[in-house]
């Protein structure tokens, strides 16, 4: 019987053919941890050890809160960059970088066929690039750094197959939300979630990880797509390290198979306070609201940028909105200005934050007030997850939130196109 | 052994309109705003800070209670916080029908008994599981009783992996015993 791409990768790991439901433990290829890194350098003192065993292996992008915003931060960045000239870790991105997954994607530590685990659980991203990547907590990446070795459920597989082509003003931020709206926000729990299909070789890279990254507001353990030429091409100036293609076999046996006929999704938007709360952006078109924000590791690269800029090219921001741009990444934010999109921007009345996750996560750079609400490109809307705990969060596509700028309500981006 | 015999008064999660709540997410679990703490201690006083109706329950729980919630509890973010404010508390376990991957995994690798539970609203409807009811549960076995009301009930028993690793105690004990 054949396998899966899951059960395949993480077989290559394990020494041994492994199926859905076994427990195996394996050795990853790289493991990523952000400004939980100094918990995580707690929990690794409390073990006794001087030494982790394999600083080449450990990856760390401050990304949540940076610059600090206050001492406490601050401390933690501190005692995270003395762990790193301590331990002679190699792979550190301060905060000048940007934010983790793309960070991580851009240095190619996210390889086709890889196993890599973060303890942050949008690492799901690395899917987009054919690699095994889940979440996990700082405990066990402490527990990682120690052994170098981690217990892990081989996943059961979801298949989602995509035919059809988007309609204009659709993006990829609007197939997963109506997949996670038609499926909830659970179906993928301890699964893996495979795209594939026709439709889902023609997204872009910075498409799959918009897809992988959410795959996690699924539930799911991972993302995956097939490694392509967009992927070659893509690693081609980047990979550092060989790396072997690995991909489901064609009698491979899933949990389930969803198909999607991606030509029908007409602009979709995620509303309070469940990401599976979704409706077409037309539902809700009208509503007003406070703050818009482009950019996080869902959608914060050029291609996200470049569609919110043709929008907003020679146009104001309604007086009643702020509008918050966050690239991704230093590379994103440099081709962002020398595409001339910063100008655009600028001159639109956004204000742009410096690459690093700002107030997705409720930290700073962009809280909320009681009773305020966001259109964000973000993942989550948890109630208060981005300040005020009676505050909302509007989860849509660039295209939708830029739009959603310009008017001061919620609108259907496609009569900007 | 006497550690996998779990006893305590059950808090049921319901919403105002006595539905049990589902999808609870970390922010509501642990909300953002505390993530800068690191000692644990300092944790329980949070849980559930962010839970509509239930944000007064690190006043309301005791040592040794039992949580029992909606499906796919601990949705989202990877903060252990959402685990160690409920160990904090000394919460004995938490049941629910589902949980998010990451949130069973910490929960898993802290030692923290969660347990899966099916047809939850059944049991609910049918007065086999009411607030401040006390039960009694064999994490390995599954087999269960109401004792308040002397009913006999079966939850999901703990995965091997998971049945090892807390019977360890943690990961890291856990760890020890494989060297």
């Amino acid at each position: 019987m054949g396998q899966t791409f899951s059960e395949k990768a993480l077989g290559r790991k394990a020494g041994k053919r492994v199926r859905a439901g076994d427990v195996i433990t394996v050795a990853p290829d790289y493991y990523l941890s952000h400004d939980n890194s100094s918990a995580i350098i707690g929990e690794f003192r409390k073990l006794g050890l001087k030494k982790v065993v394999a600083p080449e292996k450990i990856v760390i992008v401050l990304d949540h809160i940076v610059p600090a915003a206050d001492e406490k931060y601050a401390q933690n960045h501190k005692t995270i960059r003395e762990f790193v000239a301590e331990q002679g870790i190699p792979n550190f991105f301060d905060i000048d970088a940007g934010v983790c997954h793309q960070v991580f994607s851009e240095a190619s530590f996210a390889l086709p066929g890889s196993v890599i685990m973060g303890s942050d659980s949008h690492t799901t991203t690395y899917g987009a690039f054919g690699a095994f990547s889940a979440g996990i907590g700082r405990t066990e990446m402490a527990s990682l750094w120690a052994t170098d070795e981690i217990w892990l459920r081989v996943p059961e597989t979801l298949r989602i197959e995509f035919s059809g082509r988007l309609s204009p003003g659709v993006y990829a931020k609007d197939v997963i939300l109506k997949i996670i709206g038609d499926n909830g926000a659970d179906r993928a729990n301890y699964e893996a979630v495979e795209f594939v299909g026709p439709a889902a070789r023609d997204f872009s890279l910075a498409s799959r990880m918009v897809l992988a990254n959410m795959a996690a507001e699924m539930g799911a353990k991972n993302g995956y797509f097939e490694a392509d030429d967009k992927t070659l091409e893509w690693l081609r100036a980047r990979a550092k390290a060989d790396y072997e293609i690995v991909m489901s076999d064609p009698d491979a046996t899933y949990e389930a198979v969803l198909k999607y006929d991606i030509s029908t999704i007409e602009p979709q938007i995620a509303c309070p306070h469940a990401v599976d709360n979704v409706k077409p952006v037309t539902a809700v078109d009208g509503k007003p609201f406070h703050q818009a924000l482009i950019g996080t590791c869902t959608n914060g690269r050029f291609e996200d940028l470049a569609i919110a800029a043709k929008i907003l090219k020679g146009k104001k921001i309604h007086p009643r909105v702020r509008a918050l741009i966050l690239p991704a990444s230093r590379e994103v934010y440099l081709e962002a200005l020398k595409k001339g999109l910063i100008e655009i921007f600028v001159e639109a009345r956004c204000v742009i934050v410096n690459p690093g996750c700002g107030p997705c996560l409720g930290a700073h750079e962009g809280i909320l007030a009681p009773g305020e609400v966001v259109v964000s490109t973000s993942n989550r809307n948890f109630k208060g997850r981005m300040g005020g705990r009676d505050s909302e969060i509007y989860l849509a596509s660039p295209a939708t939130v830029a739009a959603s700028a310009l008017e001061g309500k919620i609108t259907d981006p496609r009569k900007y196109l | 052994m006497e550690k996998d015999i779990r006893q305590g008064r059950i808090w049921v999660l319901l919403d105002k309109n006595g539905k049990i709540i589902e999808d609870i997410d970390t922010d509501q679990i642990y909300h953002n705003a505390h993530l800068h703490i690191t000692d644990i201690a300092e944790m329980g006083q949070f849980a559930l800070g962010n839970l509509e109706g239930w944000t007064d329950f690190p006043k309301k729980c005791q040592g040794g209670d039992i949580i029992i919630a909606g499906r796919n509890f601990g949705a989202g973010s990877s903060r252990q916080q959402a685990v160690d404010c409920f160990i904090a508390l000394k919460v004995n376990a938490l049941l629910a029908p589902s949980f998010s991957a990451i949130y069973f995994r910490n929960a898993v690798n802290s030692g923290f008994p969660v347990l899966g539970v099916r047809d939850l609203e059944s049991l609910i409807a049918g007065k086999k599981f009411v607030s401040g009811d006390v039960i009694r549960f064999d994490v390995k076995t599954g087999q269960a009783e109401n004792l308040s009301r002397g009913i006999p009930l079966k939850i999901e028993p703990m995965s091997s992996v998971q049945y090892e690793i807390f019977k360890a105690g943690d990961l890291f004990k856990y760890g020890k015993t494989l060297t």
